[in-house]
């Protein structure tokens, strides 16, 4: 019997995923409650200081997601970050974090159904990985 | 005031069972009741509705906190109404955080438990994030209500007229040497197979004689400076070696004794050095082509000089560089014609009579070489023509998509041809047939009653022309080999030339077959990537003539409605701001930034964003080194108090 119950944040865009979630909920796609959003305006605005103060004060588990290549609010900030976190995932390992627990992805305004299932897999992935917890030079705040 | 000291009044929304249901909303209450940063806690039935809204202004009227909580449903549904409510009560908008606790909690999560807890963070979260808002102020600035147009076919005209009907000062630039684009070289248009000549002789009269508007033609754009409400477009004004004092009576035709290939019958007829590109041109003013002119190549000539009754050449005309304003661009360049090695494979320029579309439709037009005969090279009638469809389309080495408009154009082909030679047999080859619409299905439809044999063949690869004595033989796998007189070669559209460039030039993007991207696909078609730059007709892609004029009313209607005069264009609040005393002047942000907002100060060695031209994607704050750029009302303070906030308590 596994009780633990991972913490995952999940850095949304307001034009794709966030409306994605808000879709899920709409057709009442039930997820678990483990994951918590955060709304910034485009996912090139996740900075990766972010995903880090985040496993810093708890989180086992972060997500990005926004829109699909092509469709990016404000022209290709989605594609900014995905580059911008290709290469902080290589990093993550050097902090003593399972790249696992970090997830990129694009889930669009319709897609309720994919925002249930990526939410879902996260969830059960960071369960099966345990807690957090970070033996590199990253001290956790709070545990 | 510390951070510490601030406090919030939190309002929980039942949306009648719609929240209550799922999430325990008097233990949420009780819970946010104890903690020092609530001032108070209000729960409404429908704080959406007119009476929750009044509830909310006079709870905030009554009461004075520092921050508004609205635990309801999705920001997206309602946040601008709660945000002017509270704007009402005297308090700024950005005061106002919501959490989601219905879209994004109650109606996902199963147990009603779990819901309440995640409901607590979600609230937790937006008090912590809230004792970090800052207000924001509505900014504006003084527009330029005039319009820019570049390109001047049947959309670009189209939408000259209507913002210049509107009371706008519109200069359409045109590369040509006279208005018309595409459609001026085409008689009618199908399916309904209208006169094209007699859609625009009303459209270029009104705009020849509209005080409103400004033609530079045999002109292009060099640069585009500026953004939304305030551009600048240098333009090059080539010389034409003939003013505008020239009414295009064509005495200088006559006495011109260079004959040379005319570009505006695509070679197929001649012209003179001097010259219009059709009677009744607009502007009429004749042009030299300096190349062909005797009296630039050699000196040896200025016999039009003579025979000008109004003086109007002027051999010492130079190019000109020329600068417009406006507060909105549209573009409006149209397409090209696919090159025409897409089409050598089917005998093109090998063999007699196999034609292009865009040469059978100067052929078939009344101001074209032929004077509209439609005719052989041999000068006969053909007595039987082919039109091979998607003629380089829907392949790889060719153009990759269908252009939607040739199907109709091909069978247009056969209509003309009839109508001249009653007795002509005319063959369809294709593969596919895009006939979408009732008009347009009737005319296919009209096509096959009055004789059109429909050949379908197995593979569009597999058609093959080959020369038999005077006649050309088409054949197919599926289709038994049909010799004919003519043979028409049904192109598709591609993006006019310079599109690339010109898109770099305004910071547009393209989409993947090269034409302007849309803002969006469906919602704002007739809109660039770049904020008041719309596009009309073909650019974005190829459409018919209808659209091409609907996409040019739609450009303009656009670009004024938002642009009023005596009006302040109101600016994105949400925007990037940079703090110079911490920039370190990387340029990183400049790098990042989708929308070329952001310039360098080289006095002050910092970059600075352009208010105007940001639209508030936060990439160069998470891009931002030094911390010195941030995004108003997403800043690292309001996100770090979020993240902690959905974490614990
Ligand atoms: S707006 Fe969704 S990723 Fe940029």
């Amino acid at each position: 019997m596994n009780n633990f119950e991972p913490k995952i944040v999940a850095f949304v865009c307001n034009w794709c995923s966030y409306a994605g979630a808000d879709k899920a909920g709409e057709q009442k796609l039930d997820y678990p409650a483990n994951v918590k959003l955060i709304r910034v305006m485009c996912t090139g605005r996740v900075d990766p200081q972010f995903v880090m103060r985040a496993f810093r004060v708890g989180a086992d588990g972060v997500m990005i997601l926004g829109c699909h290549p092509g469709d990016c609010h404000y022209r290709n900030g989605n594609m900014k970050t995905l580059r911008r976190f290709r290469l902080f995932e290589k990093m993550l390992e050097q902090f003593g974090i399972n790249r696992q627990r970090f997830f990129l992805d694009w889930v669009a305004a319709g897609e309720g159904k994919k925002f249930q299932e990526v939410t879902t897999e996260m969830t059960e992935r960071v369960r099966n990985l345990g807690p957090l917890e970070i033996k590199g030079f990253v001290e956790r705040e709070v545990g | 005031m510390s951070k510490a000291d601030l406090k919030a009044g939190l309002f929980l929304c039942r949306c009648g069972a719609n929240i209550a249901d799922f999430v325990d909303l008097e233990r949420v209450a009780s819970v946010a009741r104890n903690r020092d940063d609530v001032a108070f806690v209000k729960t409404h039935d429908f704080l959406c509705s007119v009476a929750g809204k009044e509830f909310l202004r006079e709870t905030l009227e009554n009461n004075i906190v520092d921050n508004v909580i609205i635990a309801a449903c999705s920001p997206k549904m309602y946040e601008k109404a709660f945000q002017k409510t509270v704007s009402d009560a005297g308090m700024n908008f950005a005061k106002v955080s919501m959490a989601n606790i219905r879209e994004q909690c109650g109606w996902v999560t199963k147990d009603k438990e779990d819901a309440t807890k995640k409901a607590q963070m979600l609230i937790n979260a937006a008090i912590k994030r809230s004792a970090h808002n800052e207000n924001l102020q509505q900014q504006s600035m003084d527009c330029l209500t005039d319009i820019i147009i570049i390109g001047g076919g049947i959309a670009g005209m189209e939408s000259a007229i209507v913002a210049a009907n509107a009371g706008r000062k519109v200069t359409i630039i045109e590369k040509e040497i006279s208005l018309g684009g595409g459609i001026i070289k085409i008689e009618e248009i199908a399916p309904n197979m209208e006169c094209a000549p007699c859609l625009l002789a009303p459209r270029l009269s009104a705009i020849k004689e509209h005080e409103n508007i400004t033609v530079v033609t045999n002109a292009e754009v060099t640069d585009l400076l500026g953004f939304f409400g305030n551009f600048t477009v240098k333009v090059k004004k080539k010389a034409r070696y003939v003013d505008d004092s020239c009414i295009g009576c064509e005495a200088c035709f006559e006495a011109c004794p260079v004959s040379c290939a005319s570009d505006f019958h695509l070679g197929m007829g001649a012209r003179k050095a001097i010259y219009t590109a059709f009677p009744g041109s607009v502007p009429a003013t004749a042009v030299i082509d300096r190349k062909q002119c005797l009296h630039f190549t050699d000196d040896s000539c200025d016999a039009c000089v003579a025979s000008c009754p109004f003086q109007s050449i002027d051999f010492d005309e130079t190019d000109e560089e020329l600068e417009f304003s406006g507060g909105a661009v549209i573009v409006a360049t149209g397409y090209d014609n696919p090159d025409s090695s897409l089409v050598k494979h089917l005998g093109y320029g090998a063999i007699e009579n196999v034609y292009t579309m865009p040469e059978f439709e100067r052929i078939a037009s009344s101001n074209g070489p032929t004077g509209g005969n439609i005719q052989s090279s041999n000068g006969g009638k053909p007595q039987s023509v082919a039109v091979i469809h998607c003629a380089g389309s829907l392949s790889k080495e060719g153009i990759p998509y269908c252009s939607g408009i040739c199907c109709m154009t091909a069978f247009k082909v056969g209509e003309m041809v009839r109508k001249q030679s009653p007795e002509a047999v005319i063959y369809n080859i294709h593969d596919r047939l895009v006939c979408s619409g009732p008009q347009e299905q009737a005319f296919y439809q009209k096509q096959v009653d009055e004789g059109t044999n429909m050949l379908k063949v197995n593979s569009l690869s597999s058609i093959a022309l080959k020369k038999k004595k005077e006649k050309i033989e088409v054949s197919a796998d599926g289709i038994t080999s049909v010799e004919v007189d003519m043979v028409v070669l049904s192109t598709g559209l591609v993006p006019a030339e310079g599109t690339e460039k010109l898109a770099e030039m305004i910071h547009a993007d393209t989409n993947s077959a090269g034409f302007f991207k849309a803002d969006h696909a469906i919602l704002h078609e007739t809109g660039t990537t770049v904020d008041g730059i719309n596009a009309a007709g073909c650019c974005i892609d190829p459409c018919n003539s209808a659209t091409a004029i609907t996409r040019g009313f739609a450009a303009a209607g656009d670009a004024i409605a938002k642009l009023i005069p005596g009006r302040k264009l109101e600016l994105e609040m949400m925007t990037a701001v940079i703090d110079e005393d911490i920039c370190g002047g990387c340029k990183l942000c400049i790098a990042v930034c989708p929308y070329s907002a952001i310039t360098f100060d080289p006095e002050k060695k910092v970059s600075v964003v352009n208010e105007v031209i940001c639209r508030g994607c936060g990439t160069c704050a998470a891009s931002c080194p030094s911390g010195a750029a941030t995004a108003k009302h997403f800043t690292n303070d309001q996100l770090y108090a979020e993240i902690e906030g959905v974490l614990y308590e």
